[in-house]
């Protein structure tokens, strides 16, 4: 590789890197700034925006909210999407395949279509909007994400330790308990977090399922349609911190090499 | 240049930051030659065949392959082709069509394509599976399809990378049958590295033994066998006791009781000796000769092996033609008296 | 029923009532229709109809404007992933984990941070105003087309280095070093061993980003102009303003399978390409 080649490489990853981090650290300082406006110079350094929205209870309220659904949807999905996964590994590869991508379809499809199909079809059975409604929809998305990652553990686990379990004489339920959790058990934790993540992360699906209410998520989409608030800075360096922190603790668990 | 080495290593040397796999090597291979570089994992052989291959760049020396200099080339500018140890098959392409690639490159009209591929595939008796997909192969048959893909390209030198490991034992031997012959077939040059003196002593008209970075000694494997260099090369290539014994006025006698005239410098000596160079005596009355209690025997069917306890704290293995007497009179326990014929190229100055 | 069967049951529970189910319900209301405060079941075209006449120019845009995101979002995506797995060394994993850090961070959040970059009184305006690169805002940085094609892509490119990273990661650095032996040159290793290989890694990631920006109707909303209203923009008003969920149905239907022809033909113009050398 010429010199050249080398530098044109490094210059492309540099790039790369700060088109995927620059706006979320930018969005994280201005949630200093003094200024009421988002631009440089941004002023001196304050917390007073922070403070503005911790006193503000409709945050807290959506707060609440979120952290509901976020727990709900990574609970339950971690275990309706292990227990498959493990279902998976039971069947040959030429079954497994197609059906792990049948599965990851609902990730290809717009969450907008998703929201809408889903809103209707609650319309049209008489369930009522709200929370649970939100924690449903989100399953479809979360629980691909789940499969993928715990089956993708499962592959590489060695089975001889379910053979000499069974030799023990230990049944099925118990082996899972046993011996195959606490192999996988930091997999399905990282699968549980990201689940969390990606439910957070989720706008539109929510706004078309919840009806009244709010989460973190339609809270910001209020302020982004009302007023210019720095207000936005904070409660978007609050879901970074939380999406992010929950996206670290799931790499680190999972001791994620790629 | 008609005179010049094949492939020539002048001054090679190896760094990878602070460790060095490769020391300051000279190494010439003559056309035709079936050229072997022996060493344990971690000796730099496998580098050295990297560096031949253009995969690794020398931090010092240069390469020449028919008389110019192709240091600087990369594998892609070089008449050599490479068998790898795992084969590196295009997991995406047909037997034939890993076959096929590299004349593909070199844009050869199809119906040539087609006959060299074909031929070389019935070369390794691998014509039946030309429409497979090579991860539907056994361990043997993608060694074989490896082989086709290097030797399709007609290279002037075929380099192997351990090419046999990954096979069981009897899938190896009759893999050295075929390259033996497919050698001679094509009269090409090939240059084999292995851990497995066996396969080395069976296929190799020359080798090379590496220690640590450094050629220790290279010839024809028959005679680094029987005049080998170093305690190193001796028990590296084949079983080899080691008797030590000090030489005074042209007799070397050793610790364990015999004693043999040998011209030389006074000094320590160790001597080599071949377990299938000794014999059982009854009573000798010639020097040569020392007397043990045996230990072990193993049997290998064909021969025995018996362990010979010489003194305390040296065991002698000697391989003898199985017969009635062992389990007689030959047990364990039993003492017995060993003689062999001193060979004045086993002698080792150290 | 197969053993073990029972595993797959609650999965499949949420996959059928709240995926395929709610899909099958919204294709068959597609063919309903609207009336005032209702809907009326029955078989009709009209929605379809309604949907490629009245808006043609949007239908259009909506597919072109995905195009570009998809292949921008693939391209650079495909650059990253290859920099990780061949040429990046030991810092490949710290790369790699810069991609999954910025995988969530909040849809909404990462548009309006665009917002203020781009704006006219924006971070990237004032920036370069106070450097004295420029002595007047450039205006069509925020509210135009380049906007919600730079965000978009933003948005999706961690999600599509992963699935090209993954495909990458599979081929055996063998391959490549065989293939050079062979004598094949870079581009001919990249155009032979290692786009061949990579093949569904790559028309994975382009198929989701094209999916997901054509089916967007926020990013268009915030950070897009009057000429860059996409489909989903009038899908998502059927919802908002006039309940005709039939229309809205069938406005995503045509969506997705317009997209999904876009998606077919660019695979397989790709894969002509490859099988080409």
């Amino acid at each position: 590789m010429t010199t050249v080649q080398r530098a044109g490489w490094f210059v492309f990853t540099l790039c790369v890197v700060v088109f995927l981090i620059a706006p979320l650290l930018l969005l994280v300082l201005f949630s200093f700034g003094e200024n009421r406006l988002t631009t440089f110079p941004m002023g001196g350094l304050t917390l007073s925006w922070y403070e503005k929205v911790i006193d503000w209870s409709s945050f807290w309220s959506a707060f609440e909210n979120s952290a509901w659904v976020s727990g709900s949807v990574g609970a339950v999905s971690t275990i309706t999407g292990t227990l498959f996964a493990l279902f998976l590994l039971r069947m040959r590869a030429r079954w497994a395949v197609p059906m792990l991508i049948a599965f990851s379809f609902p990730l290809m499809i717009p969450p907008l279509v998703i929201g809408f199909a889903l809103l209707s079809s609650y319309t049209q059975v008489g369930f009522d909007l709200g929370l649970l409604s939100v924690i449903f929809a989100h399953l479809v998305i979360t629980q691909p994400f789940v499969i993928l990652v715990v089956y993708t553990r499962l592959l590489g686990f060695d089975f001889a330790m379910v053979d000499a379990a069974r030799d023990c004489g230990a049944r099925p339920v118990r082996i899972f308990f046993t011996v195959i959790l606490p192999q996988i058990r930091n997999s399905v934790i990282g699968a549980a977090l990201i689940a969390a993540a990606l439910s957070l992360d989720d706008f539109i699906i929510t706004f078309f399922t919840i009806g009244g209410g709010n989460t973190l998520s339609t809270l910001i989409w209020g302020m982004l349609r009302t007023t210019i608030d720095p207000g936005i800075n904070v409660v978007g360096t609050f879901i970074i911190l939380l999406t992010v922190g929950m996206t670290l603790v799931a790499l680190w668990v999972t001791r994620y090499r790629g | 240049m008609t005179d010049a080495p094949l492939l020539q290593l002048r001054g090679v040397s190896k760094s990878f930051g602070p460790v060095t796999a490769v020391e300051h090597t000279d190494l010439s291979i003559e056309q035709g030659d079936f050229f072997a570089l022996l060493g344990p994992s971690g000796c730099g052989k496998t580098t050295l065949l990297r560096v031949m291959g253009g995969f690794v760049s020398p931090t010092r020396g240069s390469v020449w392959i028919g008389g110019a200099d192709v240091t600087r080339h990369g594998p892609e500018h070089r008449p050599t082709n490479m068998v790898f140890q795992r084969y590196g098959l295009f997991s995406h392409m047909t037997v034939r069509q890993n076959v096929a690639y590299g004349l593909q490159i070199q844009r050869l009209a199809k119906s040539d394509v087609a006959a060299r591929t074909r031929a070389v595939l019935e070369l390794v008796q691998m014509e039946h599976y030309e429409n497979e997909s090579v991860t539907h192969l056994s361990g043997g048959q993608q060694q074989r399809v490896a082989l086709a893909r290097a030797l399709v390209m007609g290279p002037k030198v075929l380099l192997l990378d351990e090419p046999l490991a990954a096979l069981d034992l009897k899938l190896r031997r009759s893999m050295h049958v075929e390259l033996r012959r497919i050698h001679k077939a094509i009269g090409g040059t090939f240059v084999l590295v292995s851990h497995d003196q066996g396969e080395v002593m069976s296929l190799a008209s020359r080798v090379a033994v590496m220690d640590s970075g450094r050629i220790a000694q290279e010839g024809r494997p028959k005679e680094v066998y029987q005049a080998p260099a170093s305690r190193y090369v001796a028990t590296f290539l084949g079983e080899a006791n080691l008797l030590e014994g000090e030489r005074r006025g042209g007799v070397i006698t050793l610790a364990a009781g015999a004693s043999f005239p040998h011209d030389g410098p006074d000094g320590t000596v160790t001597v080599v000796v071949r377990p299938e160079q000794l014999e059982l005596v009854q009573e000798s009355a010639e020097d040569i000769a020392i007397a043990g209690m045996i230990r072990d025997i193993i049997y290998f069917g064909s021969h025995v092996e018996l362990h010979v306890r010489l003194t305390r704290d040296q065991i002698i293995v000697a391989q003898v033609q199985d017969s009635e007497q062992v389990g007689d009179t030959l047990r364990d326990g039993s003492r017995v008296t060993l003689w062999w014929r001193p060979d004045p190229r086993k002698v080792l100055k150290e | 029923m197969p053993k073990g069967a029972l595993l797959a049951v609650p999965a499949t529970v949420v996959y059928g009532t709240l995926f395929v189910a709610p899909l099958a319900f919204f294709l068959v209301v597609s063919f309903w229709h609207a009336s005032l405060f209702e809907i009326i079941p029955g078989f009709s075209l009209d929605n379809y109809v309604k949907t490629v006449t009245t808006y043609p120019r949007s239908i259009v845009f909506t597919l072109t404007i995905g195009l570009s995101i998809a292949a921008l979002t693939t391209l650079i995506a495909f650059g990253f992933a290859y920099v990780i797995r061949f040429k990046a060394g030991r810092y490949g994993p710290v790369l790699l984990f810069m991609a999954l850090v910025t995988l969530f961070g909040g849809y909404l959040v990462k548009i309006y941070a665009w917002k203020t970059i781009l704006g006219i009184d924006g971070i990237l305006n004032s920036a370069l105003l106070g450097l004295g690169l420029i002595s007047e805002p450039i205006d069509l940085l925020l509210y135009s087309s380049f906007a919600v094609v730079i965000t978009l892509t933003h948005y999706l490119l961690p999600l599509a280095i992963l699935p090209i990273y993954g495909a990458l990661r599979g081929i055996d650095d063998l391959e490549v070093a065989s293939a050079r032996d062979l004598g094949a040159s870079s581009s001919r290793v990249m155009c032979d061993i290692i786009l061949p290989q990579a093949y569904f890694g790559i028309i994975a990631a382009f198929a989701f980003a094209y999916l997901i920006s054509a089916g967007d109707y926020v990013t268009p909303r915030l950070v897009g102009g009057t000429e860059t209203r996409m489909i989903g923009n009038f899908i998502e008003s059927q919802f908002g303003m006039r309940m005709n969920t039939p229309l809205g149905a069938a406005m995503s239907f045509t969506t997705l399978v317009l997209s999904a022809l876009v998606i077919v033909a660019v695979g397989t113009i790709f894969r002509l390409f490859l099988r080409r050398r």
